[in-house]
């Protein structure tokens, strides 16, 4: 797309001999021989002629090829009669309403005749209006054929396909037998492509992402086309028979056999660049950007990921789970934490009932997990509590008795057995009267005992196994040299073996929900992605609106300033 | 309203199980009931000063009503417990069960005995039965519309 000149290249064709290029008051550039004492808005070329009577093959939209001026409008239904005669014939259907010499009855049929009387005096002032609305086709895309060098194809804005050579400048609507190999090779490559990203495998280059597109959305587009060339009809061209025909097809095939309405009808587009000011050029600009990010658009929203409403909840819940709120607090509180607005995922649900609602059903759901989670470390081990009592307020100076009567409110919810407890805290005692290295060694020998599975490098002090927490020689140490000790062992201990997880299923289940969790965040990336495009794209056609409204003022403006004196001088030379 | 009875006070047993999960909104309730009677009453009515005190009592009930239909956080016993020592408001919560009184504000404004005509209050109305434009809010506790199809 890029390839497309939007401004008058700097490389027009040279002008024929004798001819000099001038300037109109308007603005309009024209051309004067001084022998014949002719001028013209066409921009006269030297082999103009032989080219075209012969060969009557207009240029098609080739890339580098001017779009200032088209040389071809006179001629274009030379190029109708001998299309059939000629297989290469290159027909271009590049609209545009330029001046109109073409008699009015092969004016363009879908296009709106008011544009083309306009088109006739002033000499390429189309408006935009009709430029939009119509439908023009235009060289979209274009890439490079393998294995068969100077050959380019390029694609048009209405999907139709055709071929350039790029050293000869030759281009054809019929592919060339060698060069039709080539392009089934290419469009197979280009189709297992396509496959391969609907398969969800990223694409890394967006041009090539582009082109796989393209083929759909010109396909779409043309239907579109089709309606607004029907509607354009029953405005009230003379040839309404005719018009029916009227049909964009992407067989190159059929196409050289077909009496190219289209092309006779249809100039370059680029015809803006012809009598325009900067400012037009610049919001032409926009307007390409703005026709090329619409392709990205679309792709999006082909390519997109669909987030569908359970997506949406699972993403405020997540969000909810990460920012560690009580699930015991109202939702008024919650509002209040700051960092909620900030995360993309608040913006997943899209009213703030739905997230009330949403966040009720978390904090039910939350609520019984944790209530379960408590149930279950309490049946796990009565014993850590008392064993961690003991390690906190047990010294040899007290006996049993003497113990449980000083620290009874304490030991009260313990579910442990009195006889239990007096074990413990006999043996406990007994432990205590023992030699500092004995007890690290004994430590030591206790976590060297431990299963990987259960204690590796990724325990932390707080989630010991229970094997541990029970166990008297754990507790006889004074806290601090303990903690120093275990953490210094912990941090030589390799990671989690990968079967540490207690079954496979248990595995399974927290891959799949790291997926799924993967998957909805990069759905909400990517819908997050879709509407900043939509913002962009609003706002560049604001852009575009106002830089239309001033084109039109300058029009006005210099419609004003052109006396009719001016226009009959220009006229009648 | 009676007076939220605290362990603090002659109550020494501690509240059944569960509580430590609430006890931390219930204090920042207690908080700002605490703000909202030591506010200063300079260029309100009369009436509004209470307005808070309603609107407080309201919200901490409708966490525990919440907390214990809805979301099934806490057990019977502490639901129980916490209506007696007047975290929430029983005859509230009785009321938000019957259909229709679903967001009821305040139990004094339905109690037609205290109004000249027999009536409920304004917040009682629909917002559709009002007329467009109509700014209310009721004398007794500032409500601005509680009828539950709005």
């Amino acid at each position: 797309m890029a390839d497309i000149p939007v401004r008058p290249p700097a490389g027009l064709p040279a002008l024929a001999p004798g001819w000099t290029e001038h300037s109109a008051p308007s603005g309009h550039v024209y051309y004067y021989n001084k022998e014949t004492k002719k001028s013209t808005y066409v921009r006269p070329i030297v082999e103009i002629h032989g080219l075209q009577q012969q060969h009557a093959a207009p240029r098609p939209p080739a890339p580098q090829a001017p779009f200032g001026a088209n040389p071809n409008i006179g001629h274009v239904n030379h190029v109708a009669s001998n299309n059939q005669l000629n297989p290469n014939f290159q027909p271009p259907n590049f609209r545009f309403g330029g001046p109109a010499q073409e008699p009015f009855q092969n004016a363009p049929q879908h296009s709106n005749p008011r544009g083309d009387h306009r088109g006739g005096h002033r000499g390429g002032f189309n408006n935009f209006q009709d430029r939009r609305r119509q439908p023009e086709d235009k060289p979209k895309h274009r890439s490079d054929i393998p294995n068969c060098a100077p050959w380019v194809l390029v694609k048009t804005k209405l999907g139709r396909r055709f071929v350039w050579n790029k050293d000869t400048n030759e281009s054809f609507w019929k592919f060339p037998p060698h060069v039709m190999k080539a392009v089934m090779d290419f469009d197979h490559k280009e189709r297992e492509k396509k496959e391969r990203r609907e398969h969800g495998q990223p694409s890394d280059e967006e041009d090539t992402a582009m082109a796989e597109v393209e083929a759909d959305l010109a396909a779409v587009e043309e239907e579109m086309e089709k309606q607004i060339v029907r509607v354009d009809g029953e405005v009230g061209m003379d040839d309404d028979s005719e018009y029916e025909e009227v049909e964009v097809t992407d067989d190159e095939g059929e196409e050289a056999n077909k009496p190219p309405k289209r092309q006779r009808t249809e100039e370059p587009t680029e015809d803006q660049a012809m009598e325009m000011g900067e400012d037009d050029i610049a919001w032409q600009l926009a307007q390409m950007e703005a026709m090329e990010e619409g392709d990205f658009d679309e792709e999006d929203e082909e390519e997109g990921l669909p987030l569908t409403e359970e997506d949406c909840k699972a993403l405020f819940k997540e969000l909810l789970d990460d920012t560690r709120i009580s699930p015991y607090v109202p939702w008024d509180k919650v509002l209040e934490n700051d960092g909620l607005y900030e995360d993309e995922r608040y913006k997943a649900l899209p009213t703030m009932k739905a997230r009330k609602d949403c966040f009720d059903e978390w904090a039910r759901e939350r609520i019984h997990y944790l209530k379960e989670q408590k149930a279950n470390q309490q049946t796990l081990d009565p014993r850590i509590p008392y064993l961690a009592l003991l390690h906190k307020y047990a010294t040899p100076k007290l006996y049993w008795p003497e113990f449980r009567r000083k620290y009874k409110r304490e030991m009260k919810d313990s579910k442990v057995t009195d006889k239990v407890k007096e074990q413990l805290y006999r043996d406990h005692i007994k432990r205590l009267g023992l030699k500092q290295p004995e007890l690290r060694s004994d430590l030591s020998n206790l976590l060297k005992a431990q299963p990987l599975a259960l204690l590796n490098g990724s325990t932390t002090l707080e989630t010991l196994p229970p094997s541990i927490l029970t166990d008297l020689r754990f507790i006889s140490l004074p806290a601090s040299t303990r903690d120093s000790l275990v953490g210094a062992y912990i941090s030589t201990l390799p990671p989690a073996p990968e079967g540490a997880f207690a079954s496979a299923e248990e595995e399974a289940e927290v891959i799949r929900k790291r997926a799924e969790r993967g998957r909805r965040e990069r759905a909400l990336a990517e819908r997050e992605r879709r509407v900043q495009e939509d913002r962009r794209k609003q706002e560049r056609d604001l852009a575009y609106g106002m830089g239309r409204l001033r084109e039109e003022e300058a029009e006005i403006e210099r419609a004003m300033k052109f006396g009719k004196d001016g226009l009959k001088g220009q006229l009648g030379s | 309203m009676p007076p939220m009875r605290t362990a603090a006070g002659r109550n020494k047993k501690p509240p059944p199980e569960g509580f430590e999960d609430i006890e931390d909104t219930l204090l920042e309730f207690q908080n700002k009931m605490k703000d909202a009677e030591n506010a200063s009453h300079d260029g309100k009515k009369k009436h509004e000063m209470i307005w808070p005190i309603f609107q407080i009592t309201h919200q901490r009930s409708k966490y525990i009503y919440d907390m214990y239909y809805e979301k099934e956080a806490i057990s019977k016993t502490l639901y129980d417990w916490l209506l007696k020592n007047g975290y929430a408001d029983a005859m509230l919560i009785a009321k938000w069960k019957k259909q229709g009184y679903e967001k009821l504000c305040c139990v004094r404004c339905i109690q037609t005995n205290e109004t000249n005509f027999r009536s409920t209050c304004i917040c009682r109305v629909p917002k559709k039965t009002l007329n467009e434009s109509q700014d209310i809010q009721c004398v007794n506790c500032g409500c601005r519309g509680c009828s539950s199809g709005d």
